[in-house]
């Protein structure tokens, strides 16, 4: 049984590998990885530059109509009268200067957080933040192509009649999908890895405060652990829709859907009715963002606004969806007919 | 139903197999035995659960009631399947996948054979100059081919092959049936089901006749031609050769057809029917044997044509 299902997840990995959508997803997650470090690392240099900046709103400038417009606290804080903004009141100056003395109290604090967020082992928890939200879309559309495929095709009656068994076959293919989910972090963080060594090279010295704690390597590893599983139970979901329906377009369309209806149906219920949050907490993506957000990652900010659940909680809520969904994925999968392609 | 003579071992068994899709019967209580070694023609017209059994037989289908074995075993069972070999309707194959990859894929899943097998299918099918190309690019003839060759994999002992000369061209057709030939020897069985009856009849050994879900007829082609073998008589006097052929208890059935007599009655006993003619007065001119295709066997014990599957005006 384990070495056929092994086999099985060996020519999977044959056919996805020889797809181009794998390999499409993949860059996606590597880019957007690469625009949350360099991102960082921009801010980080605009905040060394500029001492952060304030924003002077069109009301407050002495030439009406114009749009809002930025001054940097260093200017403002340097006593040099030609760094001074000279479209602006007096009054408001002083004012703005008064705000840049409070930012550049925390500045060291902010440019140690600015700091750790590009560079080594911090930007693995910043990458994943972002990584993570979208790994879970990427991962609807790789699982609902890789397992819809079969029915559009009715390839799943030429894999069937070569006495693979169903339940070995859907299983392979799972884990083959949960592996490449893990293979496709471990490369998207190799490449933060990259930029990070680069980025921190360009940055010169560490910014550090004692207010500061530093991120480790472990809280890096518990980072990259939990985005990996967050993904399970959005699979699961998948598979359950593609196999349900027979179809990929049914299994991308409900993996895509269902991760906005979620936030969109929180947002508006919770607005409404008080005891709605409580319903909510056992929602699929808000409890995925809770796991996720234990360990450092934000969830990408999603999760439907208001307290996120414990990490117990979201542990248990998703297990018994990620089992849920998979045991009905299997029964279906074991006891419906196969048909031919479906086109679908 | 006609009479089945069967001996040996069979690799093939059903026992009241029967599939139904709510208040449609599309295999109905279906007792089918598959002798081992040679090519088994499966015929039915459209419709009539010839794919629907192949499907129960290969586990795709679950049977609503009844038994299917495979080689004594459940057909189910993984094990079994890994002994078969099968080509289902139209072939499916991964359509971003190369010929080659696809049939090394379908290699590597069952676990049995070669890289060299591949090739060596590929030059069988004649698709070697075509087996980097996408699947997804093949015509119809390109695609019936590499299902021939993907349902050689492995060297099996029992092959179904469904429709496999759909898309073909003749020359195709005449090395499919060659193939098919050569398949069926050396222990191995070949499933067939065709609506081609004139190659089913070049071919098979054996065959079954499924109409609307039931068998109707199994046994070998010489066998259930010749319960419908006729003779075809001119004689002296017509009108008095029927009543004479009328008292012959063993002749099945006698008719005027085209200013003669046909009679239906094994050929073997022409003898006998000569003498009782002439014992009544009655001289033959004229006594013709009549051998049926299968097509018009199937024909008469169908009721439908086998190409279009509609019933016979």
């Amino acid at each position: 049984m384990i070495g056929n299902v092994a086999n099985l997840g060996r020519w999977e990995w044959f056919k996805l590998r020889k797809r181009w959508m794998l390999w499409i997803l993949l860059t996606f997650a590597i880019l957007f990885a690469q625009l949350a470090v360099w991102g960082q690392f921009f801010s980080y240099q605009n905040l060394v530059r500029t001492g952060g900046e304030l924003t002077v709103p069109a009301s407050l400038q002495q030439s009406q109509g114009r749009a809002p417009r930025t001054v940097a606290c260093n200017d403002l804080l340097s006593g040099d009268a030609a760094r001074q903004p000279a479209d602006l009141d007096a009054q408001v100056v002083a004012g703005l200067a008064a705000q840049c003395r409070q930012l550049a109290a925390a500045q060291p604090d902010r440019l140690a957080r600015a700091y750790q967020s590009f560079t080594l082992p911090g930007a693995f928890t910043a990458a994943l933040g972002i990584v993570q939200t979208l790994a879970l879309i990427l991962m609807a559309i790789l699982t609902s192509s890789a397992i819809g495929i079969d029915y559009g095709s009715g390839t799943l009656r030429s894999v069937l009649t070569k006495g693979t068994g169903r339940w070995p076959y859907l299983t392979a293919k799972l884990l083959t999908l949960v592996l490449l989910a893990g293979f496709g972090f471990f490369i998207t963080l190799a490449t933060v890895a990259v930029s990070g060594l680069i980025a921190g090279a360009i940055a010169g010295a560490a910014a550090t405060s004692p207010n500061v704690t530093a991120r480790t390597w472990s809280d890096a590893g518990i980072a990259f652990t939990k985005a990996w599983a967050s993904v399970i139970p959005y699979l699961a979901l998948t598979t359950f829709v593609t196999v349900f329906a027979r179809s990929s377009a049914a299994g991308m369309a409900i993996g895509l859907g269902y991760y906005f209806l979620e936030q969109i149906v929180i947002a508006l219920f919770s607005g409404l009715f008080s005891w709605f949050q409580n319903v909510a907490d056992f929602f699929l993506v808000r409890n995925i963002s809770a796991w996720t957000a234990a360990a450092g990652a934000s969830g990408g900010g999603f999760g439907g606004g208001g307290t996120l659940p414990d990490t117990t909680h979201a542990a248990i809520v998703l297990s018994i969806y990620t089992l849920a969904f998979g045991a009905a994925a299997f029964w279906f999968f074991e006891r419906r007919d196969v048909q031919g392609a479906t086109a679908g | 139903m006609a009479v089945v003579r069967q001996d040996g071992s069979f690799v093939i068994e059903t026992s009241e197999l029967t599939k139904s899709y709510g208040d449609v019967i599309a295999v109905d209580h279906l007792s089918l035995r598959v002798p081992r070694g040679g090519v088994f023609g499966f015929l039915g017209p459209n419709g009539s659960g010839k794919t629907t059994t192949m499907g129960m037989l290969l586990g795709l289908v679950h049977p609503t009631s009844g038994e299917a074995r495979i080689f004594g075993d459940p057909a189910r069972h993984a094990a079994t399947l890994k002994r078969v070999g099968a080509m289902v309707e139209t072939p499916t194959f991964y359509p971003y996948l190369s010929g080659r990859a696809n049939l090394r894929y379908f290699q590597g899943i069952s676990g049995r054979g070669s890289p060299s097998e591949v090739e060596r299918l590929l030059d069988v099918v004649d698709l070697a100059q075509r087996a980097n190309s996408k699947f997804g690019g093949y015509s119809l003839g390109m695609k019936q081919r590499l299902g021939v060759a993907c349902a050689l994999l492995g060297d099996p002992e029992l092959v179904f092959l469904d429709e496999p000369t759909n898309g073909l061209d003749p020359a195709g057709v005449v090395e499919v049936r060659e193939l098919i030939r050569n398949l069926g020897t050396g222990g191995r069985t070949v499933v067939l089901s065709s609506h081609l009856l004139a190659e089913t009849e070049l071919v098979c050994d054996n065959v079954a006749v499924l109409s609307r879900g039931r068998l109707i007829a199994q046994g070998t082609i010489q066998e259930l031609l010749r319960e419908h073998d006729a003779l075809r008589l001119r004689t002296t006097d017509d009108a008095a050769a029927r009543v004479t052929l009328a008292g012959l208890s063993w002749i099945e059935r006698t008719e005027e057809r085209d200013g003669a007599l046909l009679v239906t009655a094994p050929q073997e006993r022409a003898w006998e029917i000569t003498r009782a003619l002439a014992a009544r007065g009655v001289y033959v001119n004229e006594i013709v044997p009549l051998h049926r295709s299968l097509e018009e066997y199937f024909m008469e014990i169908t009721g439908t044509d086998p190409t279009t599957g509609k019933e016979r005006q």
